[in-house]
């Protein structure tokens, strides 16, 4: 097992549809000063090197990596931001640690989703200018693309999709960070607003504020300075062709080669056996779907009937998305990889409270960076008990 | 959604925005697309042998062997209805209202997307599309010279 790089602190602030009291640098330090604390680091001293993931357009600030440093404790030190959800940030300090420059590295992601007033115009000017953007199209349209050719192919179904949101929302109930917590029905769902039919409203995650910090040690580093490591055992990313006119629309195949690359370097051969549970892309409720036959949890067109069976809930064979995921959390915009990595660290430290999945000791995470693109990236982690 | 509302006492903020303009270049390949369907009303497609790989609209390389692509064709204005949807918001994510019917339309291996003119209820995946052009003078060579596309028999 790979025991090369461990997470040895976590920390957050937020997580709330809107917090007009702080501004994006508070949240971060906020974020920074808990998860120092939980590493027992002084970041001044011990964090040699910094990794930040922000989009200039969402934080409205052009070179927006100028303004990260302060905040973290990182001014006259190692850093860098780069456009690309928190996995990849993640994988991104997973490597600065490998090249054996690094000892102790801190990752941090966040979202001030309330301050942003054009978020729909942003993420469409994230499609093809040419081809797409005359259209003066809503982004959602190829998530409604998707999802109809996906229940085209797959045969998964709209009480399927629904259940999903079902699921996720009843998850978030115990699940203190969640904003979107609920006690639907199928039906609530499916009768809500239509967005991009057949896609609902309900079904697509509703953006929040907050921010999240997490310190990764080498090997060595990590048997010194933390009793309770969660190991990072594998990490992949991937991009599919991002042109709308090439892209596959009933499968992800970034999604599985993300996957099969993690996997080879965790050792896993079958995820459904091998790993405990998952916190995977849900930021729409046929994601969840799509993606965990992408993982390769189950065959294509499977996963919506182990649903409906309860194999993903808290107590079921393999529990999906026990925090609540993104519908039932809140979409943390460039920091849901960053969330999810947190709640699969908790999970594993049996630090998840009232949503503690019993005896884990791997978890899968995945990300996706949202409509228009095709870009993923999957890690492992596991706190080497098992 | 939720109970937590804005704090009415919380500091007052700063407005301001990010005002953006570019050119976006065609390209070589985007040029000859774009000149085909303006002056000849034509979808043009271009074809790796390497990959058995037809790329609609018609680019200058190919993305899976990165070969130099220079044999063009003729796509035709009929496609395949791949994939649909019913789009209730509009470009900043305000109700719309009348929802737009957006469709994939395969060529090839490749396709466009565009409007669809069409009952939603008599769509069906698999269905024959044809692209419906604005007239020769009105076009500018753009995507918008399509207007949209409709079923075949419509
Ligand atoms: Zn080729």
């Amino acid at each position: 097992m790979n025991k090369e790089v461990a997470i040895i602190g976590v920390g957050w602030s937020g997580f709330h549809p809107s917090t007009p009291e702080v501004s994006y640098k508070e949240l971060m330090y906020a974020a920074a000063v808990r998860a120092y604390a939980d590493a027992g680091v002084d970041p001044r001293r011990d964090i040699e090197s910094f990794v930040t993931v922000a989009e200039d357009f969402i934080e409205g600030t052009s070179i927006f990596d100028e303004y990260v440093p302060d905040q973290l404790g990182a001014a006259l030190k190692s850093v860098h931001t780069i456009t690309g959800d928190g996995l990849h940030g993640l994988a991104t300090a997973y490597m600065l640690i490998r090249t054996g420059v690094f000892d102790v590295v801190a990752v941090e992601g966040h979202s001030k989703a309330s301050n942003i007033q054009t978020l729909d115009s942003i993420v469409g000017h994230a499609q093809d200018p040419v081809l797409n953007r005359p259209l003066r199209l809503n982004t959602h349209f190829v998530a409604g693309l998707e999802m109809q050719r996906y229940l085209h192919d797959s045969g998964s179904s709209l009480e399927q999709c629904a259940a999903v949101v079902v699921k996720n929302r009843h998850n978030a109930l115990k699940n203190p960070l969640a904003s979107y917590s609920a006690n639907l029905t199928a039906e609530d769902v499916m009768q809500g607003p239509p967005l991009a039919w057949p896609l609902g409203r309900l079904e697509t995650a509703t953006p929040v504020d907050g921010s999240v910090v997490i310190v990764l040690a080498s090997g060595r580093k990590a048997a010194e300075l933390s009793d309770n490591p969660v190991w990072i055992a594998g990490m992949g990313w991937c991009n599919g062709s991002a042109s709308l006119e090439s892209r596959e629309w009933s499968t992800l195949p970034y999604v599985e080669k993300a996957a099969q690359m993690a996997y080879r370097q965790a050792g896993i051969g079958d995820p459904w056996d091998e790993v405990d549970f998952a916190e995977i892309d849900d930021t729409y409720a046929y994601k969840e779907l799509q993606s965990l036959e992408a993982l390769g949890i189950c065959a294509f067109g499977e996963a919506g009937e182990l649903l409906m069976q309860g194999a993903f809930d808290p107590y079921g064979e393999f529990p999906v998305n026990a925090s609540g995921g993104s519908l039932g959390v809140g979409h943390l915009l460039d920091a849901t990889g960053l969330h999810r990595a947190l709640e699969a660290v908790l999970q594993l430290r049996g630090e998840a409270g009232a949503h503690q999945i019993e005896d884990v000791h791997t978890g899968l995470v995945q990300s996706w960076r949202g409509v228009p693109t095709t870009s993923a990236a999957v890690a492992i982690f596991d706190n080497q008990e098992g | 959604m939720t109970l937590l509302e804005r704090d009415r006492e919380a500091p007052s903020a700063w407005k301001g925005s990010l005002p953006v303009t570019s050119r976006y270049t065609y390209g070589l390949a985007g040029e000859r697309f774009f000149r085909a369907l303006k002056d000849e009303g034509k979808i043009l497609a271009s074809y790796c042998p390497k990959c058995d790989h037809t790329y609609v609209p018609a680019v200058n390389f190919c993305e899976r062997c990165l070969s130099e692509l220079t044999e063009w064709q003729d796509a035709g204005l009929v496609g395949v209805l791949h994939t649909y949807t019913l789009l209730f918001v509009d470009f900043e994510g305000q109700p719309l209202d009348e929802p737009e019917l957006i469709g994939f339309i395969s060529f090839g291996d490749g396709g466009i997307i565009h409007k669809l003119d069409a009952n939603p209820d008599e769509l069906e995946i698999g269905m024959p599309m044809k692209a419906v052009l604005k007239p020769q003078k009105e076009r500018s060579g753009s995507i918008l010279d399509i207007r949209c596309f409709q079923p075949v028999n419509k």
